[in-house]
């Protein structure tokens, strides 16, 4: 199972070497996004200031805890972010959609599905209760104008099968018919059935036991390299993604502190909030008195730090300079490289961090 | 402490309007949970685990089977009894955000149990405070910051340590803990799980974890037994390394191949092995519970159901006719084998 899925990574990773850069095939491209709620106390930015680029036929995992805007993120790329919130500033361009910031209405609408599909955190609160699966796939379909009901429907079938549920079974289901396991594979069903290119998941494996949790990231990999989508999933959980995605972005209070490729991320993580959600994941092997819990508590809307560092009230590290000025994304200067890492680095080098002390700016003199 | 001996619950099966088949939740489970000591028990959704969780409070009696808390057998005693015996096991559920009252004050969350029991101890209105700010310090809690806020005012994390304060109040010997760290902030779960460890080795409190997370069970008992469930029935116990590191019902070694590797820390193990089918807990085979979804079943898996006998190491058991052990987790890098990190 697993040497057969490291073995299915390769194609991705020729792909995107063939065309050198791997931002050169954009699924995404997210820039300068601001969402911001208006509150009591004046309006609150949940996500400020992100620049995201997810590529075709990779994954990425946006790794974040409750208060860091990774849902909210999710929400501002579909152009739904729930009142009293509103993008500010930023743009969003998906492949057939210059930016779905601008979108209204009925454009809106119809972008939703076909140009970006969206997984729910919880597909039994997402899907119908009083109709059955294929009824609520052929609403879905009339929505977006498509006239040829058999092909939907034929369409349907398979994915069932692709993600290993019964297709006339699943069709003809209510939703409580079916396990979490199975809602959630139904999910993707339908974020997939208008064939999008972007594919967003929230938290997909949430509630689902340790089995099922495995078949739905297996079949995520799998719908991945067979469609080549961008992908991007939503998670609390750094273990999640940390086998699965090509990329990790970790937000902290609406920022994003860290991103690059998953393993340069978690082998050598710059910023001490990445290094230590790391080191507080309890290991399943070797000596389990190495997990650290990370002291403190993640900010709420009310609480971030408007200015300087996010993370800074739980930083061992912080300098003065963290509280005045807010670091923005630098390269991650490496001291040595390790052999294995070599045939990769030049292809997924390019991992940056918004830390003052671990990723200075190049013209900045940072004494510790 | 706890010692568990054929504990059977079934659920349902009474015909009725939606002529639902019977759930055997639990088919004869034995454990022992020592004074201080701590029991993982892990297994999929539905496998029963919550419902031994429950039985242990006193929240469902056991159909067939005993149920001993400090040498007693629960079953023999008068209501009265039983119920202060059961004072002596709490619960800490998986839910803080609606295991506490949201009109109701740090203070008072734990004032009140405070007050029974210092009618109990036949303490003063002083030691009620005083117990209540000791409790707080004990969870990592600042009772300065604390005493008068809401619940709704703290994070998850500080609500789960809260309600194992509210759970200390009593002076329990045995904490039960189920999913208790799965709505919990990722980087705050390790601050609960070493609030757990350090209640087991400074107040001597057991610990009976009901997990999903195998490494989350590991950490509060490394020294512990790790109990696998697969429909009510225990298929695989052990010391916890052992069932980790070479686990020899397919179950077990299904559960634990599940586990997401950390790619570039870990590296996967040699072997994997994924159940064949999904769950169907509305039959009941007359032989192994699991051998419909089993890669390795033979034919004579479905004839008779196996009890647990001994694996190679004393103490571990398994219940499986075709044992083989595999090391299925991942095993973590060298260190020097990886690249330091920046200056």
């Amino acid at each position: 199972m697993r040497t057969n899925s490291a073995s299915l990574s390769s194609p991705t990773a020729t792909t995107a070497q063939s065309v050198t850069v791997p931002g050169e095939v954009p699924g995404a491209e997210i820039r300068g996004l601001k969402v911001v709620f208006q509150t009591p106390a004046g309006p609150m930015p949940a996500v400020n200031d992100v620049d995201l680029d997810l590529p075709l036929g990779t994954i990425t995992g946006l790794v974040g805890e409750s208060g860091s805007g990774k849902s909210t993120l999710a929400l501002a790329m579909m152009n739904a972010v729930p009142k009293p919130g509103h993008i500010a500033a930023g743009s969003i361009r998906l492949p057939s959609v210059t930016d779905m910031t601008r979108l209204q209405g009925k454009a809106l609408r119809l972008a939703r599905g076909t140009a970006l599909g969206y997984v729910f955190q919880a597909s039994q609160n997402s899907l119908n209760p009083l109709k059955r699966i294929g009824a609520q796939l052929l609403d879905l379909g009339r929505a977006h104008g498509m006239e040829d009901k058999g092909a939907l429907l034929r369409h349907a079938r398979e994915l069932c099968e692709r993600m290993g549920l019964d297709p006339v079974r699943t069709l003809s289901a209510y939703q409580h018919e079916l396990s979490g396991g199975m809602r959630q594979r139904v999910g993707i069903v339908f974020a997939l059935i208008l064939n999008p290119s972007v594919l967003v998941l929230d938290e997909p494996t949430t509630a689902l036991d340790m089995i099922s949790q495995r078949t739905v990231l297996d079949i995520i990999r799998y719908v991945q390299r067979e469609r080549h989508l961008a992908t991007l999933i939503i998670t609390h959980d750094i273990a999640i993604v940390a086998d699965l995605a090509d990329y990790l972005v970790v937000m902290y209070g609406g920022r994003v502190v860290e991103k690059g490729p998953t393993r340069h991320v978690l082998q050598r993580a710059a910023h001490p909030y990445t290094e230590g959600l790391i080191a507080a994941i309890p290991r399943i092997s070797g000596d389990i008195d190495r997990a650290q819990p990370l002291p403190g508590r993640p900010p709420d809307l009310l609480s971030i730090p408007r200015q300087g560092c996010v993370f800074r009230e739980r930083c061992a590290f912080a300098i003065d300079q963290c509280s005045v000025q807010t670091p923005g994304l630098m390269p991650v200067r490496v001291t040595r490289r390790h052999d294995a890492l070599e045939e990769d680095s030049a292809l997924l080098d390019g991992q940056v961090a918004a830390c003052h002390v671990r990723a200075p700016a190049p013209s900045a003199k940072v004494s510790t | 402490m706890i010692e568990a001996r054929g504990i059977t619950k079934t659920f349902g099966g009474r015909g009725g309007l939606l002529g639902t088949q019977p759930v055997a939740a639990l088919r004869g489970v034995d454990f022992v949970l020592p004074s201080g000591g701590a029991v993982s028990f892990i297994g999929e959704s539905g496998c029963g685990k919550t419902t031994l969780g429950r039985i242990l409070c006193g929240m469902e009696q056991v159909d067939s089977g005993q149920l001993l808390v400090g040498g007693t057998d629960l079953a023999r005693l008068p209501q009265r009894e039983r119920a202060a015996l059961l004072r002596r096991v709490q619960m800490v559920h998986q839910d803080p955000y609606s295991a506490l009252n949201p009109t109701r004050t740090v203070r008072q969350v734990l004032e009140d149990p405070l007050a029974l029991r210092a009618r109990q101890l036949r303490r003063g209105r002083d030691w009620v405070e005083s117990r209540a700010v000791e409790l707080l310090g004990l969870v990592g809690l600042d009772p300065a910051y604390c005493l008068s806020l809401y619940p709704h005012t703290l994070s998850g994390g500080m609500r789960q340590r809260l309600v194992i304060a509210r759970a200390l109040t009593v002076d329990p010997d045995v904490l039960v803990a189920d999913e208790a760290i799965a709505m919990i902030d990722v980087s705050l779960r390790l601050g609960i799980l070493a609030l757990l460890r350090q209640l087991r080795s400074e107040l001597g409190v057991s610990v009976l974890f009901i997990t999903h997370d195998v490494a989350a069970a590991r950490y509060v008992g490394a020294d512990g037994q790790l109990y696998v469930l697969y429909r009510g029935q225990v298929v695989e116990h052990g010391p916890v390394d052992a069932v980790i590191s070479s686990p020899m019902h397919p179950y077990t070694q299904c559960l634990l191949s599940a586990i997401p590797v950390l790619r570039g820390l870990e590296e996967p193990a040699a072997e994997q092995l994924m159940p064949i089918a999904g769950l169907d807990a509305g039959h009941e085979p007359p032989g192994c519970l699991f051998a419909d979804r089993c890669p390795n079943a033979e034919d004579d898996c479905a004839l008779s159901r196996p009890t647990l006998r001994d694996a190679k190491e004393p103490g571990h058991r398994h219940a499986c006719l075709h044992p083989r052990p595999r090391q299925v987790v991942a095993v973590p890098l060298a260190p020097d084998a990886r690249p330091s990190g920046p200056p």
